[in-house]
């Protein structure tokens, strides 16, 4: 027999976030010897000098929220096809870390952009499929907050994370066409200094180890609301029988 | 009852209510008119040619006047609690969406077939290229009539879905629209390439025509 969703909610362990600090101080001291590394050992581009060296958390953030995002959507279609708090609970979690590196991106890019190529935006395929897909997620995210705790609410916010993931495939391909100049450090000839690789492993390392520490907080949280709203009804479904009684 | 039944009958109550009140149709295509008025305030000076902009305000009207109608597309279904009833039927919920995009569509089509005309005049163009342009305009009404029907759907029971729907809709379609302008911009100047771009709106249409029934039950179904 399946458990109803009251009863498996109400199963939601309180227990000290050991994992989350865990992650936390390595995250933490791999970012401070990322930045150390940045600062003291990579040399400065010949023609970009130190604004170059934005690269290194820029591209971190943007691994963070292309996976942030993606496991947004998988964990939403997951939630849909079969119904589950945890799902749900991941879902809204990574869409949110996702969200908050989409916008250290869009961030650290314009300001290298402005010395790079002497203006903060070009309507370039990433910085437009960057725009667009944040924008989307936030709408995710303002949906869900604004319908509340309501069953169908969570599921149509599941829908549109769903419908996201292949329209932002097209967008990629539709942006691409339509114009673009955007270095391509990774697919490309690849970083050619052993000491720029070792700051950019860095960089990213910390950065994904920060963003899942912020996944598993936020994950906790929503587990959390998830039980005390449980808690609330049996509570109430309670106080009902002892009135009929 | 054949899903395909269903999906006529449906139909056929949304053409006689859209032909006996007439508000909808009416209200969208004044939108659309005003639109292409602002726009031609906005961008038109004198002095320089407004042919360039034609793509753009062309697009940009249909997607903002499409807008329009998808906010009430659902009013009298979530009213009168169609959802609920076609849910109990064998043929699911499918029908209702369906022909839920084949009103949109027509609502966009009656809007094309006056905004075309008047942007061209307004904006002081030839028609050139004119079968590419339709075919850009086929797949742009479909897609946007699939996506939109699909995202006012969801948005019916949403607080502010007002303000919701072009937030989800517009980065949505923006493969759509970037398509749309780039085919009507190349056909107009008598230029190739028009092939790709048509592709990519067919492949967007595809996904969604197929993707968007299935959210939608998969969503909403009790």
């Amino acid at each position: 027999m399946q458990t109803s969703p009251t009863a498996d909610a109400l199963r939601v362990p309180i227990r000290r976030p050991v994992a989350a600090l865990l992650l936390l101080a390595i995250g933490l001291v791999t970012i401070e010897v990322a930045l150390w590394w940045i600062a003291t050992r990579t040399p400065s581009d010949i023609v970009l000098g130190l604004s170059q060296k934005i690269f290194y958390f820029h591209v971190g953030s943007a691994f963070a929220m292309l996976l942030g995002l993606s496991a947004a959507s998988i964990m939403s279609l997951v939630d849909l096809l079969r119904p589950d708090d945890r799902a749900d609970a991941l879902a809204r979690s990574f869409l949110e870390v996702g969200v908050v590196f989409s916008l250290c991106l869009l961030t650290s890019g314009p300001l290298w952009a402005r010395k790079a190529w002497g203006m903060y935006w070009t309507w370039e395929p990433r910085l437009t499929l960057s725009l667009l897909v944040t924008l989307l997620a936030i709408s995710v995210i303002a949906l869900r907050s604004m319908s509340g705790d309501s069953h169908t609410g969570r599921r149509v916010g599941a829908a549109m994370a769903v419908m996201a993931a292949p329209a932002s495939y097209l967008i990629h391909v539709a942006v691409k066409w339509w114009g673009g100049n955007h270095p391509q450090v990774i697919q490309g000839g690849g970083i050619q200094s052993a000491d720029m690789r070792i700051a950019f492993w860095l960089a990213v390392v910390g950065l994904l180890t920060f963003a899942s520490v912020l996944v598993v907080t936020r994950y906790r949280d929503i587990r959390l609301q998830q039980r005390a709203q449980a808690l609330r009804l049996t509570l109430s479904a309670h106080q009902l029988r002892q009135r009929r009684a | 009852m054949t899903a395909l039944r269903l999906t006529w009958l449906l139909l056929k109550k949304d053409l006689r209510i859209a032909a006996r009140s007439r508000e909808m149709l009416g209200f969208t295509l004044l939108f659309a008119v005003l639109c292409v008025l602002v726009f031609a305030f906005g961008f038109l000076q004198e002095g320089t040619a407004a042919e360039g902009y034609v793509p753009g305000v062309l697009w940009v009207t249909l997607l903002f006047s499409s807008s329009v109608s998808l906010l009430r597309l659902f009013a009298a279904e979530e009213e009168g609690g169609t959802l609920e009833l076609v849910s109990a039927t064998s043929a699911g919920t499918v029908p209702l969406f369906v022909s839920k995009v084949l009103v949109q569509l027509l609502f966009t089509g009656l809007v094309t077939v006056v905004v075309l005309p008047m942007v061209l005049l307004f904006f002081n163009a030839e028609l050139r290229g004119i079968g590419p342009i339709a075919a850009s305009l086929l797949l742009g009404l479909i897609g946007q009539a699939t996506v939109g029907t699909l995202c006012s759907a969801l948005l019916v029971h949403v607080r502010l879905r007002e303000v919701l729907l072009p937030l989800v809709l517009y980065p949505t379609v923006a493969p759509l629209l970037i398509g749309g302008v780039k085919v009507t911009a190349l056909a107009l100047a008598g230029a190739e390439g028009t092939r790709d771009w048509l592709t990519l709106m067919l492949v967007f249409d595809l996904l969604f025509v197929v993707a968007s029934p299935w959210l939608h039950g998969r969503a909403l179904a009790r």
